[in-house]
């Protein structure tokens, strides 16, 4: 098949058109001979604008999609990568050494990094142990303070919108022999705090709630539940992913005793998160990496000095830009809802609305399968659900425990909104999402039937 | 050393936010592009109130070192712009 490839442009002539032609010559026996049957039937190479349009899972594209996904992972800013470069350059020493300059100025790099991570947090350097990521911060919350705990404590409590790394970590725990309570939320995605005051145990490890959703965007009450947490004496855990730099946190004033961060979220480095872990009261928590010892023993193995260096700038940076980054997110989830209302009805918003981070907007559309809709997105880069249950065709839980219907939660799309997300593209935005909705409600007789009148619920289907 | 610190010229000012400008344009990235562009030009809004002169200066020395980080970054960018560019 190569061989027929190098050898047939110099039998065949290349026509207008793009397709091939043998030339009338005596010797094209041989090119016959050479050449098989599906030779001629090949599709010619695509020549000059192999650089303007891919084909991309059968759907032809011109340039890259519009990225309005920014819950699953953000783009580094370019004033974080400035930061990290000399890093990787010439100042690549391992922050442990202690014998010479390349591991004295990595190391207090690192320093540096975590004092800018803690400000932005309200804490103490001391409290912050860096991680390879928010998942692993979890993993050593949840499992490492319930196991440093089990004589006493055999209890942690959870909600059910959680992330996946920690509804696996307590399922984990359950395996030990530990009780967990998955708290339900109310159908605004808000955790009721009577229930968790309720739930609330002797013997409870630990209470886990997140502070910023990432498939809704739901912003919990983490003073509230910190408050309550402090007067019971458990410690309050919560994944700040989505939250840092987004939203003010303050850890001092929501009684939190550990937080998971995480850096890709907020326009830094993938790999690295931290771990934010209470001094006054003390949480202890058992570690989960064995080693040398490293980050006072929490988290054993080299800290990667590049990416922790780019967390501290994207710390810094949006301790500078979150009145500025947030006024703007507002503003353009604003024109999105706006301008998709306007031309759609039966658009549902999953979650609280006022108890919201604005760049986080999660919408329903009736009578439209969430499948073919998402084929039809593909200029646009969103997600539905979040990206870590999207290989199976399950809705999300997360909508589930809100008690979004299975149809409706089929058809949930999450448009996020960053720092770099500009008006062009919130409208162009707009401007796909109408017109593939309008297109599937034009072919659902579903669609038809409910706006003639008739109550779905009531249609007696037939058995064949 | 004790001169004492004087608020950048006017046009001072304005020839360093028409270098944000100019840099910006160097980036291949749509979405970055707009974003110094618009930052840059938010930001010297923003800070033309700004009265006494060492909070001036403080700004205007803030400013000429984000163009610097501006101008290697978009280099950068520019080096490693792939095929698959956005869709404007």
């Amino acid at each position: 098949m190569a061989l027929s490839r190098r050898i047939l442009p110099v039998l065949l002539r290349r026509v207008n058109g793009g397709g091939w032609v043998a030339p009338a010559l005596s010797f094209s026996a041989p090119a016959r001979a050479l050449s098989t049957a599906t030779a001629a039937a090949e599709p010619p190479p695509p020549a000059s604008d192999e650089e303007e349009s891919v084909v991309v899972k059968g759907v032809r594209i011109s340039g890259r999609p519009l990225y309005m996904d920014m819950q699953a992972t953000t783009p580094v800013d370019p004033r974080v990568l400035d930061a990290m470069l000399p890093f990787y350059l010439h100042r690549y020493g391992n922050p442990h050494s202690r014998t010479h300059l390349y591991g004295w100025e990595s190391d207090a790099a690192v320093e540096e990094a975590r004092a800018r991570i803690a400000a932005l947090v309200g804490a103490d350097p001391r409290e912050i142990f860096f991680t390879s990521g928010a998942t692993e911060c979890n993993n050593i919350a949840v499992k490492g303070v319930a196991r440093f705990y089990r004589d006493r404590r055999r209890h942690v409590i959870t909600t059910q919108t959680e992330h996946k790394c920690v509804l696996d970590s307590c399922r984990y725990l359950q395996q030990e022999g530990f009780d967990v309570t998955y708290l339900p939320v109310r159908s605004d995605g808000l955790v009721d705090l009577a229930q968790l005051e309720e739930a609330i145990r002797p013997d409870t490890a630990l209470v886990s709630v997140m502070a910023v959703n990432n498939e809704i965007g739901v912003i919990q009450p983490l003073e509230e539940i910190g408050r309550i947490c402090k007067e019971k004496g458990v410690p309050f855990h919560t994944d700040a992913a989505q939250a840092l730099g987004k939203v003010p946190i303050d850890v001092n004033r929501m009684g939190i005793g550990l937080m998971s961060l995480s850096a890709h979220k907020i326009y830094g480095p993938k790999g690295v998160g931290a771990l934010y872990l209470r001094r006054r009261p003390r949480i202890r928590v058992e570690p989960q990496m064995s080693g040398g010892g490293q980050e006072r023993g929490i988290r054993s193995g080299t800290v990667p000095t590049p990416l922790v260096v780019g967390f501290g700038a994207a710390c810094e940076i949006a301790a500078k830009e979150m009145d500025y980054d947030h006024r703007r997110a507002a503003a353009l989830q604003q024109r999105l809802l706006d301008g998709i209302r306007a031309q759609v009805d039966e658009v549902v918003i999953n979650g609280s609305m006022e108890h919201r981070y604005p760049g986080n907007l999660n919408l329903s559309f009736a009578y439209v399968e969430g499948e073919s809709l998402l084929m039809g997105l593909k200029e646009v880069a969103v997600s539905s659900g979040s990206a870590c249950t999207s290989a199976s065709l399950e809705p999300s839980y997360v909508l589930r425990a809100l008690g979004v219907e299975e149809d409706m939660a089929h058809t949930s799309i999450r448009f996020g909104i960053g720092r770099f997300t500009t008006e062009e593209e919130v409208d162009r935005a707009i401007e796909l999402t109408v017109h593939q909705v309008k297109k599937l409600r034009d072919m659902s007789p579903l669609y038809e039937m409910a706006k003639a009148g008739i109550d779905l619920k009531s249609i007696e289907w037939s058995q064949h | 050393m004790a001169a004492a610190v004087t608020s950048p010229v006017r046009s001072e000012v304005l020839s360093l936010f028409r270098s944000f400008l100019r840099t910006s344009r160097q980036f291949s990235d749509y979405n970055i592009r707009e974003y110094t562009r618009r930052r840059a030009a938010d930001a010297f809004r923003e800070n033309r109130a700004l009265a006494d002169a060492p909070t001036a200066a403080a700004a205007f020395a803030e400013g000429k070192k984000q163009l610097e980080v501006a101008k290697r970054q978009a280099k950068n960018t520019m080096f490693h712009a792939t095929l698959l560019t956005k869709m404007w």
